[in-house]
């Protein structure tokens, strides 16, 4: 307990990892804000600049970028109408209209309590449950793992995207350009085609800079002359009354935002929409109706999505397996790092998770500090041009890609992702299952063959499995279920089921 | 969401390259080591194929269901306002052209050029405020980065030792 104590403040006493969760949390918050920039991108590249730090300094930096970035989205959604990061889609819903009002100081000032009181629902369910399901992880067999990648992938594709095979097709892509180069197993060479380039792999951060980075800064050069709107801004601290008033939403709303992010795949987006839904459904008589301005439609999605970071945190440093895309980004630096995300990793390193709750926490804190200054400032700066961040997000994605091997073939695969990046979000396809693929479709390999190695090679052992053991037989109908309402099946069951009337 | 019920231009052709690559794909990890056995390093990646080639087929039916345009000609120079535009081909042109100089003319030199054509292609104010843009950015992204971060930015090998 006590050295848990002693590193959860590690991050708390040092100046220099203060300083850098603080200036973290900060560029997160115009990092989401400024729509074209998101905290996926951010990480991904940043991810390849401190790789060569120690990574009790790079988790700083990252846990202030994520918390901030999270929270930046809300403040374009009120003041422009334009989500900076797709976690703020429900928070513009409400955010504007109450803007349009000359209250836009007032909802950035509840928003930003509301993000903080969420942030650490998330963040205490981390520290509680993190070590449970980690114990919980260690009966885990191969299968098991083969089963929650799968189910994350899946989630991903189906939560979001215009269609189910999309979704499916994208999360496949990225297994397969996981699976490029040696085989980890045999060391037999897949699909290098003779290649010593392959042989090595598709570096996945160039992947991912190259989805995130490239092919998102040539879908915004579509909106390249978006006219900004001024807002004025009085009053920004909240009143006590609203915070009371609401706080009873805010937890229900972090609750449900820490267990969307805690499931493999979902993140920050969708726990503020489902979030939005429930403060729809539960109250009764909004001050103003949804949609014109109640506050209950901002403090819903806002508190959900802050919550969703320490949600996402549980699956990621349990088991290995990201709880959003950032997460997905996190997981390869530690792997950068050369530590293994898992059940193992809080017992290998327990201190990492204890400096990971402690820097959520502070750059929690320094949210609010953040939050509710700056303000005017912040309207300045987000009127930057698109025509002038878009040839700076090329250059900073060159540099991150080439950073990670000093390797210039890894900045043309970083192109060809984003022009196949773009073409494929133009087509209404998400990346988002690409990147997880990359990231799982290893750790999905090696334990289906190892699941298999343990049946003896006999499908009908290896099936059995996966019916037999409690845990097993538990996501496997968790798979089929989600499986089964993705196709034309669940429908016409449902229709059957339903009587007639 | 099947609330796209118009196929957006160049898509079918999109839908039937996915189909392609994801065959192609499939024949690829075949090759790896066949069907000998249920744990070889051919067999995961047999089963991603093949799902993408499932994925494919429902992909490609679900567009060619949807109500097409007009006529070719219409789909094509739609396909160039709304899906690719000379704007995006400028760039992506101006993006090669600089990660194919990077290597030779090194960091410093090709990120001014990109930074310049492409501030001065988007933005179109004068030469003078683009320059000192570029100057200024490049300056920024030099002491963060090479400096704070301490990355190594590809030096060229035109001119090495230079700058």
């Amino acid at each position: 307990m006590m050295d848990a104590l002693a590193n959860f403040s590690t991050v708390w006493l040092d100046p220099w990892l203060l300083f850098l969760t603080a200036s973290g949390t900060l560029a997160g918050i115009y990092v989401g804000a400024i729509p074209g920039l998101s905290v996926t991108m951010a990480t991904s590249i940043l991810i390849s600049f401190t790789f060569k730090w120690p990574v009790d300094e790079a988790l700083a930096l990252i846990a202030g970028i994520f918390i901030g970035g999270v929270y930046g989205g809300s403040r374009t959604a009120i003041l422009l109408n334009i989500p900076g990061a797709p976690s703020a889609i429900a928070t513009a819903l409400d955010g504007y209209p109450l803007a349009k009002r000359g209250e836009a100081g007032e909802a950035i000032g509840l928003t930003t309590v509301m993000s903080v009181f969420g942030g650490f629902v998330g963040i205490l369910a981390l520290a509680i449950f993190a070590p449970v399901i980690s114990d919980f992880a260690l009966m885990f067999q191969s299968r098991d793992y083969l089963l929650l990648g799968m189910i994350g992938i899946l989630l991903v594709g189906t939560l979001s995207g215009e269609s189910f095979a999309k979704g499916a097709f994208a999360g496949a892509l990225g297994v397969l350009i996981g699976m490029v180069g040696l085989d980890p197993m045999t060391a037999e060479g897949r699909f290098t085609f003779g290649t010593i380039t392959l042989m090595g792999g598709i570096p996945y951060v160039a992947a991912m800079i190259g989805f995130f980075g490239v092919a998102e800064a040539l879908v915004q050069l579509h909106t390249l002359g978006m006219p900004a709107i001024r807002q004025k801004i009085d009053r920004v601290i909240p009143r006590l009354s609203d915070v009371r008033r609401y706080f009873g939403l805010a937890m229900r709303a972090s609750g449900i935002g820490t267990i969307i992010g805690a499931l493999p795949g979902t993140g920050g987006d969708i726990a503020a929409l489902l979030a939005y839904d429930h403060a729809k459904r539960s109250t009764k008589n909004p001050e103003r109706p949804f949609g014109e301005g109640a506050k209950e439609g901002l403090v819903a999605p806002e508190a959900a999505n802050n919550a969703a970071v320490g949600g996402a945190f549980i699956p990621m440093l349990t088991l290995g397996i990201p709880g959003d895309a950032v997460t997905a980004v996190i997981i390869g630096a530690l792997f950068i790092h050369g530590l293994k995300p898992g059940p193992l990793l809080l017992v290998e390193t327990p201190h990492l998770f204890w400096f990971t709750v402690g820097s959520l926490t502070l750059a929690n804190i320094f949210l609010l500090i953040f939050g509710l200054t700056g303000i005017r400032v912040f309207t300045k700066i987000v009127e930057c041009p698109k025509a002038v961040l878009i040839p700076l997000i090329i250059v900073l994605s060159a540099v991150g890609t080439y950073a990670i091997q000093n390797n210039p073939v890894d900045i043309y695969w970083m192109l060809l992702f984003g022009v196949v990046g773009y073409f494929m979000k133009t087509y209404g396809f998400q990346v988002g299952p690409v990147i997880l693929g990359v990231i799982l479709g290893p750790m999905m390999d090696a334990n289906y063959r190892r699941a298999m190695i343990g049946a003896r090679q006999d499908v009908g052992v290896f099936l059995w499995d996966f019916v037999s053991h409690p845990i097993s037989l538990v996501l496997t109908v968790g798979f089929l279920t989600m499986l089964l309402s993705q196709t034309p099946l669940w429908p016409m069951l449902r229709a059957r089921l339903r009587p007639r009337g | 969401m099947q609330s796209t019920p118009a196929r957006r231009p160049g898509e079918l052709v999109f839908a039937v390259a996915v189909l392609l690559f994801s065959l192609a794909a499939f024949w690829q990890a075949y090759e790896i080591s066949g069907f000998d056995g249920l744990t070889e390093p051919g067999v995961f990646p047999m089963l991603a194929t093949g799902t993408m080639i499932v994925a494919a087929l429902f992909i490609l039916s679900d567009t060619a269901r949807r109500r097409p345009d007009a006529d070719t000609q219409a789909v094509t120079r739609r396909f160039f306002v709304d899906i690719l535009p000379i704007r995006h081909m400028v760039l992506i042109g101006l993006v090669l052209a600089y990660l194919l100089l990077l290597p030779m003319l090194g960091f410093i030199v090709s990120s001014a050029l990109f930074l310049l054509a492409a501030f001065q292609y988007l933005w179109r104010r004068h030469v003078l405020v683009t320059v000192l843009l570029s100057a200024g950015a490049l300056a920024a992204v030099y002491v963060i980065f090479r400096i704070v971060f301490q990355v190594v930015l590809p030096e060229g090998s035109l001119m090495r030792g230079l700058v």
